[in-house]
């Protein structure tokens, strides 16, 4: 009874849910704490508004996904979950560039403001961040391939319920 | 008879359609084609150069001129480049609405204006906010990774910057608007198809 559409967007659907759940998760549990010339420090995702601001977005993400799973496939909110779904790609796609902007500064450093990387000291952080962004990532590509089909199967509906 | 009234079904609705909303979404592109070129602009300017006085040999000081660039930054540079994209599309769309409202593909003309428009707002969002959080700790640096901030420094700078920020912020606005817009073109145009339903 399930057509090969639907289980397509089912699936798609479960990954998106699956990535934007592991890249909250990576990156929330991303903490190290070390010495550095006898200084000590304390590296948190939660020092950069920009890993704050991909935590959330893909934690909003995450709740939308798990819900959209439970709507039956006939009902008329699925109007709703595609221009939903646009917003959330764009949320998204805003989250990880920020993200990858501020750890790319963390990995290389930015020579002109005179700010130092900071990989080198917090080496199992930035290896931790650098997951959750690659989980951001598959979520997002994921994402996108799932708004086209969505899309498509939308704008013909008669290969939509046929299957 | 039936004919008839499908031609008349079609001359009617044709003749309603373009007028009001086909000058909203032109003047939303055009707006959003100068936003996005405005932030374009100021940001691919946006340099500043400050001479300090190092040290003093006898009597002639010893100058050294730092220089701050978009291009130092790779967010601003995406920021940048996002933004001429867009506002590339933008212009090509205007043109195409202007003056070749015959060109089509296999009539997926609203289908790929549909998609392109997607696909640009994704670019727009993605570079004003990258460029924004890299705004953010230059004003603000961050303590714990030692950054110190450089907007007292280079404030004309980080000025030029916040406002090519503001002008892509509105710009993307704009093109979330037409996007919605777009697809709603599309989704409710009537198919020749669709009036042949026999399942």
């Amino acid at each position: 009874m399930v057509k090969p559409k639907r289980l397509l967007r089912l699936l798609l659907r479960i990954i998106v849910l699956g990535s934007t759940l592991a890249a909250v998760i990576i990156m929330a549990t991303s903490h190290e704490k070390g010495t550095f010339f006898a200084l000590s420090y304390e590296a948190k995702y939660s020092d950069t508004p920009a890993f704050k601001f991909f935590v959330i977005a893909n934690a909003i993400v995450t709740v939308y996904a798990f819900l959209v799973l439970f709507i039956p496939s006939e009902s008329q909110l699925w109007g709703l979950v595609l221009a939903l779904d646009l917003v959330f790609t764009m949320l998204l796609i805003s989250s990880i560039s920020a993200a990858l902007a501020v750890a790319q500064v963390g990995k290389k450093g930015n020579s002109s403001a005179g700010w130092l990387p900071v990989c080198g000291q917090v080496t199992k952080y930035c290896n931790q961040v650098t997951g959750a962004l690659v989980a951001g990532f598959i979520a997002i590509i994921t994402y996108i391939i799932l708004l086209l089909y969505s899309i498509y199967t939308f704008l013909n509906p008669l290969l939509g319920k046929n299957g | 008879m039936a004919l008839q009234n499908e031609d008349k079904l079609e001359v009617g609705y044709s003749s309603l359609q373009p007028k009001p909303k086909k000058w909203v979404l032109l003047m939303l592109r055009l707006l959003a084609f100068f936003a996005t070129a405005a932030a374009t602009v100021v940001m691919g300017l946006n340099k500043e150069t400050k001479t300090l006085v190092v040290a003093t040999v006898g009597t002639t000081p010893i100058k050294a001129t730092l220089i701050a660039k978009f291009q130092h930054t790779p967010a601003f540079v995406f920021f940048v480049i996002a933004n001429g994209l867009a506002s590339i599309h933008n212009l090509v769309m205007i043109m195409g609405d202007l003056f070749g409202q015959k060109l089509d593909y296999k009539g997926l003309r609203l289908a790929m204006i549909a998609i392109l428009d997607m696909m640009t707002v994704a670019l727009i969002s993605g570079g004003a906010s990258a460029a924004a959080f890299m705004a953010e700790l230059g004003k603000n640096g961050n303590s714990h990774a030692r950054w110190n901030s450089i907007c007292d420094k280079y404030k004309t700078f980080c000025d030029h910057g916040g406002g090519a920020l503001i002008a892509s912020f509105a710009g993307l606005i704009l093109m979330l608007i037409i996007s919605v817009m777009s697809i709603i073109k599309l989704l409710i145009k009537p198919k020749p198809d669709s009036t042949i339903v026999v399942p």
